[in-house]
């Protein structure tokens, strides 16, 4: 045992850094970088992305292509508006004339291979005469023809002018067509808005609450609450994870939309490409709103097992939105699409569809950001004081109640 | 210097520290020693700020400690936390810039720190992959990490093996001899009597006993022993002592006022020879296990 001497006070060399919680997000970022699940999940996602992209392009490249054998003019021009009706819709449908000199010459056309059916006028009527197998796709598309031609014929004898006419057939057509796309387009980017928002909150949180919780049960939060303010460590890992969530869902998004791209819905890629961009900026808002709660439910647990019941809220809450997603409509979906979080999902939807204007996505979002700051502020308090608490699970409501 | 005034914490009913005060001067270490229970650690946390005191104040070189002041004090919680699967290495590192270092700094203090530990071939080893003594080193590395002004540890022996206890004690008094106030709570008290300038007894919440050893032992001795070359029972009717026990020629004694021993002895002298007349020096269990009531 020494006696104490006289010691000189020591100096620090290092003080407290300025940006602690961009180490922490630093960290959080490479821990799911190096994370085996979450690369190969992202790529399986990815994979699925494309997959279905491809199909999509596959469906989109065969039109409806038809080389129709005629022997008459009356039948060529029937083909050629066909031909013109067709490529209205897609550039991948033609229908091609194959004048022939009889209807021998026509016959032999379609049973050699050389046409695919011979248009064939007899007594006031159309037939189809295919080889082996009738294909329904031309024999509407020249139906529609037929009665197209008709009608203008018969607007010709009203007095209607040819452009008229030609106004009168598209506009019904691209009314029919246009519409059924839009519908199928919305619903369709309403269910990926609705699976992706639920995935990635459900993993993203689930990442902060077990990152939390990691750290309470290997008692690290110790050390590295008495090195930094609570506050940064809980900064860096809600931001860590919001980018890498935000990083992976714009991955996922641009690969969605460079897919689409090559689909006969390219001429919606603007509208969508928006609709998009507004979901990205909406999915930060809804999964900052809940971010902080992810890391509470971390807190409330005490070990890995405890997060099951701790995150049940949480599940609840995301299963909704994924609910609201699929099935709310009309004005349901018009109230529901201002509730935070699930706007997230709903208002880049209605968007798509068309029917909320710029006024309503700024509202949306920022009653999602109001929301986001009032569950940050609470989530950081229960947070910091639920953090020390090691005895087993503590509840929602025990937690409010904490001191420091 | 750390100075903690009547620090009181409560949990609810339950007074876990009551009114501890002490002191740990610069450059030297001081031992906290209790039964599990007495309030070390809730002391401790409170120390460090993880834990806000009922009442009472810790105040760090003359004025209340801040909370950058308590980012300085290296600190090794009583259950021990790292990440269980994050290489050692990259852990100290992160530690290291969360204390205010540059990456690269951290890199090469840490590296420094767990090759004096015994680590060095293994700094890029999952914690888990270690065995219990080693991620015991690694935790105490973690603590020195950064240059601390201050050490604060929560029982930083349990658990480790006579070699690993003697690195560590090496190492704490190279930190003790370079200026910094150390604070390590045991239970082992002859590790504590080995290597802190002084004590601080906890029992039930309060400071029961404090002070250097020999200030504890100076406190703890009120028995002295006498032996003569003849029957030493007339020690019985001599003023200004209490007799406890007469054994033929032996006897031992309490002293009930300073100043005696010379009547006692000059009385001893005239009636023969005095073969033995000293103090009972009581040992650092002994005087623990009085003042704990164990």
């Amino acid at each position: 045992m020494s006696t104490p001497q006289q010691h000189t006070e020591h100096q620090r060399r290092w003080s407290q850094p300025k940006n602690a919680w961009g180490i922490v997000m630093r960290r959080e970022i490479f821990a799911k970088l190096t994370d085996k699940a979450f690369l190969s999940g992202t790529i399986l996602t990815l994979a699925l992305i494309i997959g279905a992209t491809a199909l999509g392009i596959f469906a989109g490249n065969r039109g409806t292509r038809a080389t129709i054998a005629v022997t008459t003019d009356q039948a060529a021009a029937v083909v050629r508006t066909t031909d013109q009706m067709q490529k209205a819709t897609s550039d991948k449908n033609s229908f091609t004339v194959e004048q022939v000199a009889s209807e021998e010459a026509a016959r032999k056309a379609v049973s050699e291979g050389d046409a695919d059916a011979w248009l064939r006028q007899q007594d006031g009527a159309w037939t189809l005469v295919f080889n082996k197998k009738s294909t329904p796709e031309v024999t509407s598309a020249i139906s529609q023809a037929v009665q197209t031609q008709l009608m203008g014929e018969l607007g010709a004898k009203a007095g209607m002018k040819p452009e008229q006419l030609t106004r009168a057939g598209t506009v019904q057509t691209e009314l029919v067509d246009g519409g059924t796309d839009k519908a199928l387009l919305t619903m369709i980017a309403t269910f990926a808005f609705s699976i992706l928002f639920f995935m990635s909150s459900l993993t993203f949180g689930m990442q902060i609450a077990g990152s939390v919780v990691e750290e309470k049960s290997s008692r690290i939060v110790e050390i590295i609450s008495a090195a930094i303010p609570v506050r940064q460590l809980l900064a860096g890992k809600v931001i860590g994870n919001t980018l890498m969530a935000l990083g992976q869902m714009a991955l996922f998004a641009i690969a969605g939309l460079v897919g689409l791209s090559f689909t006969p819905y390219k001429d919606m890629l603007p509208a969508v490409g928006a609709a998009v961009v507004w979901f990205l900026v909406y999915f930060i808002a809804g999964f900052l709103a809940l971010a902080c709660v992810w890391a509470v439910a971390g807190a409330l647990a005490s070990r890995q097992e405890d997060l099951q019941s701790t995150t049940t809220p949480l599940t609840m809450i995301l299963t909704l939105v994924y609910m609201a997603g699929f099935f709310a409509s009309g004005t349901l979906a018009k109230v529901l699409s201002f509730v935070p979080v699930i706007s997230s999902v709903l208002m880049p939807a209605r968007l798509v569809a068309g029917d909320a204007s710029w006024w309503e996505l700024v509202v949306g979002l920022l009653l999602n950001l109001a929301f986001a700051v009032v569950t940050v502020l609470i989530g950081e308090r229960i947070y910091r004081r639920a953090l020390l608490q090691t005895q087993g699970v503590i509840s929602y409501r025990q937690a409010l109640k904490l001191t420091d | 210097m750390l100075e903690v005034h009547g620090l009181t914490r409560r949990f609810g009913d339950r007074v876990a520290v009551d009114d501890v005060s002490f002191t740990v001067p610069t450059g030297t270490t001081v031992g906290f020693v209790g039964a599990n229970g007495a309030g070390k650690t809730t002391t401790m946390r409170m120390i460090m700020g993880l834990l806000a005191p009922t009442a009472g104040e810790v105040l760090w070189n003359g004025r209340p400690a801040t909370d950058a002041d308590r980012r300085g004090f290296g600190y090794m919680p009583e259950e021990r936390g790292l990440y269980p699967k994050q290489p050692i290495l990259t852990q100290l590192v992160y530690l290291g810039e969360l204390r205010g270092m540059p990456a690269a700094d951290a890199r090469s203090e840490a590296t420094e720190l767990l090759t004096a530990l015994g680590l060095g071939e293994r700094t890029k080893d999952k914690l888990e992959k270690l065995s219990l003594g080693n991620q015991q080193r690694v935790q105490i590395a973690a603590s020195l990490m950064a240059d601390p002004s201050m050490l604060v540890l929560d029982e930083p022996f349990s658990g480790l093996d006579p070699i690993a206890v003697d690195a560590m004690s090496a190492m704490l008094q190279q930190r003790t001899a370079s200026g910094i106030p150390v604070l390590f709570s045991s239970h082992q008290l002859d590790l504590v009597d080995r290597l802190c300038d002084a004590l601080v007894i906890l029992s039930q919440g309060r400071v029961v006993a404090a002070g250097t050893r020999e200030e504890l032992i100076a406190m703890g001795t009120t028995r002295h022993r006498m032996v003569l070359d003849s029957d030493a029972g007339w020690l019985r009717d001599m003023r200004g002592i209490t007799v406890d026990d007469v054994h033929g020629n032996a006897a031992t004694f309490t002293l009930d006022a300073a100043g005696v021993e010379n009547d006692l002895l000059a009385e001893a002298i005239r009636r023969g020879k005095v073969l033995e007349f000293a103090p009972l020096r009581p040992t650092l269990s002994e005087i623990y296990r009085k003042v704990t009531g164990q």
